[in-house]
């Protein structure tokens, strides 16, 4: 080998340490998490922390599933399960329905104020929930909704806006030809948005649903208050903030890290099979915007 | 023919706002009524949850906010000597007790810190600590972990564009501390910061040889900032990465042909080049971040409760514990005020840069 190859040897040698070094910073908290969730109060308390479950006593491999059944038993989280699949599916559905015919307006057809629609919407992406918090939970109490609606229609304040400008950019690229040729055969304009259109819209419909899902699952703010009077209708993230154990009566770590388990693997699933989608809906209004 | 164009333009046009009518009236309901509302009731005492009315009180919740006084201390004067007093121990000395120089009247004034200027011991007040801490605390949190993330971002975007095997992989497991819920990642990393050897980050800093492995990191006041944007860095900064790395690859190739065959070295391309082409991925990415950061709430409060405030959890404190609506209202109305303000200045900052190029 001359020097050039060791040279290049070593560099690709750096270059891969440094990947791994970012994959271990990325994945060692949520693999610290399985660690845990795996060990018993008794190996929890051990120090120092051991990297894999261990015996107090002989430091054999000894994994226990204990804090697993414990969360199972636990009705509130299982509750939680159920509330968050109502509110993050609600939620979803409601935003691209809504978003949709307005991002259809403002992509495609000709009216007044069409510009100053855009950017009002646009703006609202950049709204800080915290600061309406006070008057959207008198609002939802004035109403007389109870709490799971009331989180489905205020995570609209994020949803909403995203979704519009989302699929607005993504209206304004299908050819309008094909909206011509339709009102030539005698559509009206809404005919050929539901028969034409939306079927194209398809891909953009599962980007920016991906997005709301996730969000309105892992909303916290609004969940935590407008559910603190009303805590069945406590969404997964509240019920994890709030965990208290089964058995033990300090505060469960065991059994937190095994409920945190639970909920971040369909979102792992999700994140690997829509991995491409979720980074172009990511992206799309960063970048392109 | 032109009037079934002219009734087409018309029958376009009412169609458009009856499609845009439920997103307004959803924006109505739960955007600019709410925000009128809080505006209104900043305004008043009124009290959460309560059927008591709400007497207006002009600007009595913003004065109790932002009050802020600056008072010099005086030395304490030895009775014997007529001289400043003088601690024994360490020589330094002895200034007047804030208490007794902050004014207590019409609303009484705490101690926010002390510090020295041309000789003088000063020391700040605020009739309302708390919010003053919360609001410091909050732009600390925001500048440094936003700084971090983009540096940190950059350079994980940098190495994620070059081609190597697993890269898909990579790609994917950068998503997930993104797509983990906060209050999850937050109770993770409370965990991992322990206080004792129980906790990872106790044991790997005594590995290192730093610490004595009981660093309390969640209740010593020292670090508690720092486990915060330890947090948000590590749940942000992949999606800082891809954002870049996405503007990353929007550069087109032949340039970087074209800067090597002018014989420009890697660091110098990347000077020129990358940063330069970047630079409005950067300021995007770096507008979405800080106006995030200023409103930070779950990992404040889920980690430190009521130990120590981010301005969003100290609205909810305020609201939920202490139900007093008004002043709640009056705080919410600040850090609106607070993000508006930086959205207008990034907004500027972004529209100058462009328009100069």
């Amino acid at each position: 080998m001359n020097k050039k190859q060791i040279s290049k040897v070593l560099n690709s040698g750096a270059f891969y340490l440094l990947v791994v070094v970012i994959f271990i910073y990325l994945a060692f908290p949520f693999y610290w998490a399985i660690n845990s969730s795996l060990k018993s109060e008794a190996q929890l308390q051990m120090t120092p922390a051991t990297l894999v479950p261990e015996h107090p006593v002989d430091n054999n491999f000894s994994p226990t599933l204990q804090n697993y059944q414990a969360v199972f038993r636990n009705r509130k989280f299982a509750r939680g399960l159920l509330d968050s699949a109502i509110v993050a599916i609600s939620t979803t559905t409601l935003a691209l329905l809504i978003g949709s015919f307005a991002a259809f307006a403002l992509g495609k057809l000709r009216f007044r104020g069409k510009s100053a629609s855009l950017y009002l919407i646009l703006a609202m992406t950049m709204f800080p929930q915290v600061a309406v918090l006070t008057g959207l939970y008198a609002v939802i109490r004035t109403l007389g909704v109870s709490a799971i609606p009331g989180m489905i229609l205020s995570y609209m304040l994020f949803t909403l806006p995203f979704t519009v400008w989302v699929m607005t950019a993504f209206f304004k690229c299908l050819p309008t030809s094909l909206l011509q040729s339709a009102q030539v055969d005698g559509a009206t304009p809404f005919q050929s948005f539901y028969l034409i259109l939306l079927p194209l819209t398809a891909p953009a419909l599962v980007t920016t649903g991906l997005l709301a899902f996730i969000a309105a699952w892992n909303e916290y703010l609004f969940a935590l208050t407008f559910t603190s009077i009303e805590p069945t209708a406590r969404t997964v993230p509240v019920v994890i903030a709030l965990f208290t154990g089964e058995i033990a009566h300090q505060e469960p770590f065991g059994e937190i890290m095994a409920a945190a388990v639970i909920v971040t693997i369909p979102l792992i699933v999700l994140v690997f099979i829509f991995q491409k989608k979720i980074v172009a809906g990511l992206t799309a209004g960063a970048v392109k915007g | 023919m032109i009037r079934r164009e002219a009734e087409i333009v018309k029958y376009e046009a009412r169609l458009a706002y009856m499609l845009l009518i439920p997103s307004f009236v959803i924006l109505v309901v739960i955007a600019f009524y709410p925000l009128a509302s809080v505006f209104v009731n900043s305004f008043t005492n009124k009290v959460f949850a309560s059927a008591r009315e709400a007497d207006y009180i002009g600007f009595k919740n913003y004065g109790k906010l932002l009050s802020l006084t600056v008072k010099e201390l005086p030395p304490v004067i030895d009775e014997g000597s007529g001289q400043p007093a003088v601690d024994r121990d360490s020589g330094k000395i002895i200034y007047e007790r804030p208490v007794k120089i902050l004014p207590r009247e019409p609303r009484r004034y705490k101690e926010v810190l002390q510090f020295d200027f041309f000789g003088k011991r000063l020391v700040l007040g605020a009739t309302d600590r708390a919010f003053v801490y919360a609001a410091f605390d909050t732009i600390t949190f925001t500048v440094v972990s936003v700084i971090v993330e983009v540096i940190l971002g950059l350079g994980i975007a940098l190495v994620l564009n070059s081609r190597f095997k697993g890269r898909g992989l990579m790609r994917a497991v950068m998503l997930i501390p993104w797509a983990i819920p906060t209050a999850v990642s937050s109770r993770m990393w409370a965990w991992m910061f322990a206080s004792t050897r129980v906790g990872f980050i106790n044991v790997f800093l005594q590995m290192l040889g730093l610490g004595n492995g009981q660093v309390a990191f969640i209740t010593s006041e020292a670090y508690q900032l720092w486990v915060m944007v330890a947090i948000d860095v590590w749940k942000t900064t992949p999606f800082m990465a891809l954002l870049l790395l996405a503007g990353l690859q929007l550069i087109p190739q032949e340039m970087y042909e074209a800067g090597r065959v002018d014989g420009a070295s890697k660091l110098r391309q990347f000077r020129s080049l990358t940063i330069p082409m970047l630079r409005p991925t950067i300021a995007i990415a770096l507008v979405f971040r800080t106006l995030d950061a200023l409103r930070v709430f779950d990992v404040f409060q889920i980690v430190l409760a009521q130990k120590r405030y981010s301005l969003a959890s100290f609205i909810y404190y305020q609201l939920i514990d202490n139900q007093a609506m008004g002043y709640s209202s009056a705080a919410s109305v600040i850090v609106f005020i607070l993000i508006f303000l930086f959205a207008l200045l990034y907004i500027k900052a972004i529209g100058g840069a462009n328009s100069n190029e």
